[in-house]
């Protein structure tokens, strides 16, 4: 069961293990505003308030959608880092060599967008990267597309690492995510729910990357053999199926912070369950096979495909959802939680998964897909799910750690402020997107008619309102990472290096 | 007789029955069983075969194959030759190819996985084994879609029977390490 100290002598961070966790936190919170402000340009260029040539346009969408997934994975992978580090024995060089990949990756992206011009966004579909109709060059998809494979060579590595280190200690994937007790048995209470969560993630996510190992190594292939016609349909598939569990793996690893911290300030032991149990293992299914919702605009695709995606869209989000939430619930109710910043965010976390997926369950339905599908309904459901689910559950992380050099969490009237900035400024910008996708207004466009602008000019004031706090926030989380730690910590830290 | 002395000479014998003219033309009368049925037993062979390999040689590989990862390297780099088509095609015509043939898969594929295997850990057998599925699934959908005939001595009906096994190998060996995974026994 998760600890009910606020901070635990486990979780300290000394030496190494500090380094990596400070690299990984505060690359991604830079990266976070960066690309946050790319975003921005592009809406306010949707507003007619700012002007942006169309190819940039492009250019900035490939970089803010793809830098956007990488980075949610990037931080809540150190999320999941940070508390599975307690349960089993992982290795730091599996943790530091995933950074090490993923800024490779990010360098060869980064240049394909802004030197190679690509503009093709980060779902790459088959044949467009190749098709750069002479604005990009094949090479530079293939440079494009040899940086997602790096990215997700890193994150295997770092999978694999903890697979391994999770077999050695339960015996297999199967005994970690609990599923001898589905039916009968005395369940440990003591079994981690970052051990279970972690596990799904390993299980959906590695399946994922090797359809995208798969589906980017033939596309590479097209690049330089382009006589070699890829069934587009079976690519768009494969792609889906990575891309959709690679965005989705975030929040399943960005969880693990609220189930551990929750109960620290609530002062409540939050305790595994059946259901619990219950409603990983079916969500561990159900994510691998949810894909098919992005693709029912196909008329090609077998019909048995779409109905799955359907009814799964219905099911797949709910059972750890509603687990988490009633589950989180159950922890506050009477519990007299302290209200500090992250207690904060990881409220609000579970309110912008519980909010953020109701769109994309509508989404997710054929006949309302039929004129949802290309409209701003689509960002406004995954902005929702990610600015203010996933986001603030790392954010409560992070803010819980720069909160360890003096055993209190962060709580001042500056932090206050900030996140009063980002609450309200993240929901005027997402629902902005889901007004505007109510109107049918096309996502994806750099030019927009004079009857959309209303929903841009107020998607950019929420936009900007939101910035301003993730600025105060990057900078107020990166002084406190990076603050030498107590005196107490680095005792223990010489007295734990000279002991091994 | 010793177990290692016994497995490098079922090595030996398996290399020598493929070299048996009779085999070889059986094998090699398709693209599928001179990929799949001869280069794999070539593989066994140089597998056993390194059973041969003394204590103290190995020991001394071994101190230059951390992890496994150079014969890992080496035997990765071997096979991605013999996986070209022209290679495979002018082992049936080129008398030195024939030679290089079975000469380096046992020696560069199956000796050095077989001295590698032992040494590798979770997660670079987890890496060699992923990736051996991924190249099972792209192999055959390449074969399956490619719009010519890859090898000379092969018709277009039989790369795409080919394609088709890859596809099916791919499949299998992905439902068993995911099952192994999920409820085996495994050593880490």
């Amino acid at each position: 069961m998760a600890s009910l100290t606020l901070y635990p002598e486990d979780e300290r961070l000394v030496g190494a293990s500090r380094v990596a966790f400070n690299l990984y936190m505060i690359t991604a919170i830079g990266l976070f505003v960066i690309l946050m402000i790319i975003g921005l340009t592009m809406r306010l260029s949707q507003a007619m308030w700012f002007e942006v040539q169309v190819d940039l346009f492009y250019k900035l969408l490939s970089m803010h959608g793809t830098g956007m997934v990488g980075t949610a994975a990037l931080s809540t992978t150190a999320v999941m880092w940070y508390f599975l580090r307690k349960y089993v024995n992982l290795h730091l060089w599996a943790f530091i060599t995933n950074y090490v990949l993923f800024m490779l990756g990010a360098v060869c992206i980064i240049v394909a967008i802004f030197i190679g011009d690509y503009g093709a966004l980060w779902t790459f579909l088959y044949p467009l990267p190749v098709n750069g109709m002479g604005l990009w060059s094949s090479y530079t998809a293939a440079l494009f597309m040899a940086g997602n494979l790096l990215i997700g060579v890193g994150s295997l590595l770092f999978y694999f690492d903890a697979a391994a280190a999770i077999i050695k200690k339960h015996g297999n994937l199967g005994r970690a995510l609990g599923v001898q007790w589905l039916f009968k048995g005395t369940i440990d209470p003591n079994h981690p729910k970052a051990v279970v969560a972690s596990t799904m993630v390993i299980i959906a996510n590695s399946l994922g990357i090797l359809a995208g190992a798969v589906v980017l190594v033939m596309s590479l292939i097209n690049v330089f053999y382009p006589d070699m016609h890829l069934d587009a349909l079976l690519a768009k598939n494969l792609t889906y199926w990575f891309g959709h569990m690679y965005i989705n793996a975030t929040i399943y690893m960005g969880v693990i912070a609220v189930y551990e911290l929750l109960p620290r300030y609530t002062g409540k032991p939050y305790a595994i369950s059946r259901p619990f149990i219950w409603s990983w293992s079916a969500s561990t299914l159900f994510v691998i096979i949810v894909y098919p919702h992005h693709l029912m605009m196909d008329f090609a695709q077998p019909q048995w495909l779409t109905i799955m995606g359907q009814v799964i869209s219905w099911s797949a989000g709910f059972p750890v959802f509603l687990v988490t939430t009633f589950g989180a619930l159950q922890n506050l109710h009477r519990s007299g939680i302290k209200w500090k910043t992250p207690s904060r965010f990881m409220i609000l976390s579970l309110f912008g998964w519980a909010a953020g997926i109701v769109p994309a369950i509508l989404d997710g339905t054929v006949r309302n897909n039929l004129v949802m599908h290309n409209t701003q309904w689509v960002p406004g459901h995954f902005h929702f799910y990610l600015v203010l689910g996933v986001l603030s559950m790392v954010l409560a992380l992070m803010f819980h750690v720069t909160g360890s050099r003096t055993q209190t969490p962060p709580n001042s009237s500056a932090d206050k402020i900030g996140f009063s900035f980002y609450l309200i400024g993240g929901l005027v910008f997402v629902l902005a997107f889901l007004a505007a996708g109510h109107m049918s207004v096309a996502r994806r466009m750099a030019t927009h008619l004079e009857q959309w602008i209303p929903t841009d000019k107020m998607g950019s004031i929420g936009a900007t309102i939101l910035i301003l706090g993730m600025i105060y926030f990057a900078v107020r989380i990166s002084i406190g990472l990076l603050r030498s730690p107590s005196s107490s910590q680095a005792t223990g830290a010489s007295s734990s290096s000279s002991s091994q | 007789m010793k177990r290692t002395t016994l497995l490098g000479l079922v090595g030996i014998a398996l290399w020598v029955v493929n070299m048996l003219p009779p085999v070889r033309s059986l094998i090699e009368t398709t693209m599928t069983s001179q990929m799949l049925v001869q280069l794999t037993m070539l593989t066994m062979s140089g597998w056993f075969v390194a059973h041969l390999v003394p204590l103290h040689v190995r020991d001394h590989i071994d101190r230059w194959n951390a992890q496994g990862i150079a014969g890992l390297l080496l035997a990765t780099v071997t096979s991605m030759v013999w996986m070209l088509p022209r290679m495979m095609d002018s082992s049936l015509s080129d008398g030195t190819i024939t030679v290089a043939k079975f000469v380096t898969v046992p020696l560069l594929i199956g000796v050095p996985l077989a001295l590698s295997w032992p040494l590798m850990g979770f997660v670079v057998r987890g890496f060699f084994l992923l990736e051996a599925v991924a190249t099972a699934f792209r192999l055959g959908w390449l074969y399956l879609i490619s719009p010519e005939r890859v090898c000379v001595n092969y018709l277009i009906d039989d790369q795409q029977v080919l394609g088709i096994v890859m596809l099916c190998i791919g499949g299998v060996l992905f439902a068993y390490f995911g099952w192994k995974l999920m409820f085996g026994t495994i050593r880490t």
